[in-house]
């Protein structure tokens, strides 16, 4: 078990604590995320109750192609990193496997942003930014998409420091400065990075469906 | 090493193979949803929007996350911000859903 007491830090004594240790600090963030997009979603939850309509009006100006399209990209990234992170954890010497999987998962983060990038031009074409020059009449519209340019935009910042995370270890992966196989911090990213796929699975219905069927 | 050559690389093919089971489940429902959205069902839409939403993440939570194998401590970790965000979401529309009622 070479690779394993390379991979050991301190101050744990055995690997085995230190993986457990680093999956519960990562699991307490995480909660801790939930919470703060919890706190968004619920502004969201309370302006819509008491607007109904103006938010079915709004949801229907976004744009359901670039919104279907980039869920499916979260989607097939969080399937790229579960594979890299059980590969790691098989201890198989899936080196090449992992480092692919690492690279598509990043390679689809950046994807999801650069769709983003096309769909907030046309917003900002559409003049579906909250101000003097708004493109609905309904006021309450005006609250939808100021929480859209929010949250959204939190959720860029997220995936885009996930996307940093993830090129790091395919980088030392590639470069050999890091063992790839059994690393617990394979796991830790990726249960990052699947939260920040799991909310957008919660925004998704949220911005780009209200209003749809009216 | 009593494993021969080709172990490894039918150990990746079963990897993948769980995991495309799961994709696959992700894509049918995202479809799913998208489809139900544009059926005129009244407030239905916004529910069966959610509750797909629910089983998405449900899927991400205990496959891709591995909360269904994950230790106790780790899933009371997890638990807890749901827990507080249900108390959240419970206590605020206590309040707001009161003020509409007549």
């Amino acid at each position: 078990m070479s690779e394993t007491s390379v991979l050991l830090k301190e101050p744990w004594e055995s690997f085995e604590r230190q993986k457990e240790a680093g999956k519960f600090g990562i699991w307490l963030f995480l909660s801790s995320e939930v919470l703060f997009f919890g706190a968004l979603l619920l502004t969201y939850a309370v302006y819509r109750v008491g607007n109904v309509h103006a938010f079915a009006a709004a949801g229907r100006e976004t744009n359901i192609w670039y919104g279907s399209l980039n869920t499916a990209i979260l989607l097939t990234s969080s399937l790229t990193m579960a594979v890299a992170s059980q590969a790691a954890a098989a201890k198989s010497g899936f080196r090449r496997l992992i480092i692919g999987c690492l690279v598509a998962t990043a390679a689809l983060g950046v994807a999801f942003l650069v769709v983003k990038g096309f769909e907030y031009r046309e917003d900002i074409e559409k003049h579906l930014v909250p101000g003097g020059h708004f493109a609905l009449k309904q006021p309450a519209a005006q609250l939808f998409f100021g929480l859209y340019w929010l949250v959204t935009g939190i959720h860029a910042v997220h995936l885009t420091i996930g996307i940093g995370m993830v090129a790091r270890l395919a980088v030392l992966g590639w470069r050999r400065r890091r063992e790839l196989d059994e690393n617990p911090e394979l796991e830790v990213t990726g249960l990052y990075w699947h939260l920040v796929d799991i909310v957008w699975i919660f925004l998704y219905p949220l911005i780009y469906l209200p209003g749809r069927a009216g | 090493m009593s494993d021969a050559p080709d172990t490894p690389r039918k150990t990746a093919w079963q990897l993948w193979r769980r995991n495309l089971v799961i994709w696959a489940a992700l894509m049918a429902l995202l479809i799913l949803t998208l489809v139900v959205a544009y059926l005129p069902l009244g407030p239905a839409n916004t529910a069966i929007g959610l509750a797909v939403a629910a089983a998405k993440a449900a899927l991400v939570l205990m496959l891709f996350m591995e909360l269904a194998t994950s230790p106790g401590l780790v899933r009371l970790a997890a638990i807890a911000g749901l827990v507080f965000v249900t108390i959240l979401f419970t206590l605020t529309f206590a309040d707001v859903l009161s003020r509409y009622i007549g």
